[in-house]
């Protein structure tokens, strides 16, 4: 049996996905999507409309800000910048995530 | 492929404002991007603008959160709809209340330049008018709306009923009232008095049939149920909260319709006196003055902000 990606369980941390990507560096929309398709191997294209929600949302609550980018030629890009709230959430969000995954690893596993 | 044109119409139902201006330009940013992109792999053109445009989701559910939707319903619309709720039959019913309505107007007409006797005109209102009239009540009141659910046909029928007597008594009253004034002509080469009997007769004729109709019509309202839809009843409670508000609660809202009640029928009063006092030339002032009272009134009794 192949394993396979539940799409599900990776939509429902797309906040911490994105804060992730930004915590280095500001990025832009693409790059944090064409981000995501290189970690997951492109086995997971997450909907554009999922991720941009999520810049929406993190927006809308202080947790990033942006800014239009000055490239000189194409298009503008528009760059996402971690606020100190943002890092906050993030590293919250991990210990969660950690924590669960390993509550949830034993809950999963059979009885011997 | 036109990138540019393909967003403008995925948001063609929203309305314009910068911040989904701000959003077009971004999300046409990417697509172009992972358009060039994807061609370098060695995609050609328009499947890499399908690709890209399939990868968007449903991105309507953005433009939801930060613009506002175009084809806003207006508020008197919603209310007063019933495109919804009209079957082909009823509209036919409708159209025929007209027809007939139609008729009751023209057959007395014919009747007034053929004739010149009133009391055969106001008989020819009769058959038609009552039956156009008397179908309209009806058909209302049978009729689901946006905002109310049809009476039931039994009820309406008894609406019907309680019109058509207050109707029928109006009616046989000008026929009485004319009917004896025709007469008169043959009296009155015998003596009597005419121009009583004629009055009384109609009243007595007005009070046999409209009182009871009035009567019946009184008690149909004071048993009405609500018909109103739920969310009719959601906005009057919010009114109703909205103006306890205003009034810095029920106690003052209560006060002040009771005040303005009086005030108006005061302002009738004084309107209809001073038209036979002084003529209609200067007694609707009293109407205005009954207005800007109730505005002081409002001020005096609502919350200063």
């Amino acid at each position: 049996m192949e394993p396979r990606l539940s799409s599900d369980l990776l939509r429902g941390h797309t906040d911490t996905i994105v804060l992730a990507a930004l915590m280095n560096d500001d990025r832009y929309g693409l790059e944090i999507y064409n981000r995501i398709l290189a970690r997951t191997g492109e086995q997971y294209e997450m909907k554009v409309d999922t991720l941009y929600s999520s810049y929406k949302r993190l927006e809308k609550n202080g947790y990033i800000t942006s800014y239009w980018g000055d490239e000189t030629q194409g298009a503008r890009r528009k760059y996402y910048h971690i606020t100190d709230r943002g890092r906050e959430l993030y590293r919250q969000n991990l210990l969660d995530w950690e924590f669960t995954q390993k509550i949830l690893s034993n809950l999963l596993k059979e009885d011997k | 492929m036109n990138i540019q044109k393909h967003i403008d119409t995925l948001f063609s139902d929203y309305q314009e404002s910068p911040a989904l201006k701000d959003f077009k330009e971004e999300l046409v940013g990417h697509l172009d991007e992972r358009i060039k992109s994807l061609t370098k792999k060695g995609m050609d053109e328009k499947s890499a603008f399908e690709k890209a445009i399939s990868e968007l989701g449903d991105i309507s559910v953005i433009a939801d959160e930060i613009g506002k939707k175009k084809r806003q319903e207006v508020f008197s619309e919603m209310y007063m709809k019933t495109r919804n709720y009209m079957s082909a039959k009823r509209s036919a019913l409708y159209a025929l209340c007209g027809l007939v309505l139609g008729l009751a107007v023209l057959i007395p007409l014919i009747t007034w330049f053929a004739s010149g006797i009133h009391v055969s005109t106001v008989a020819a209102i009769v058959p038609f008018g009552m039956t156009a009239i008397l179908g309209f009540v009806f058909l209302w009141l049978t009729q689901e709306t946006a905002s109310h659910e049809a009476m039931s046909r039994k009820r309406a029928l008894w609406y019907v009923l309680a019109a058509g007597l207050i109707l029928f008594g109006v009616l046989a009253a000008f026929i009485t009232y004319f009917g004896v004034e025709f007469a008169a002509l043959d009296v009155k080469s015998h003596g009597y008095d005419t121009a009583n009997t004629s009055i009384m007769g109609a009243i007595a004729v007005l009070m046999v049939f409209s009182l009871p109709g009035i009567a019946l019509g009184i008690f149909l309202i004071l048993t009405e149920k609500e018909r109103s839809k739920p969310w009719v009843i959601k906005q009057r409670e919010e009114y109703m909260k909205y103006a306890n508000e205003q009034f810095d609660g029920p106690a003052k809202a209560q006060k002040f319709g009771l005040i303005c009640g009086a005030l108006w029928i005061a302002a009738m009063a004084g309107f209809v006196l001073l038209t036979m006092l002084v003529g209609i030339k200067f007694s609707w002032l009293a109407i205005v003055a009954a207005l800007v009272v109730q505005m002081i009134i409002m001020a005096m009794l609502t919350k200063s902000k």
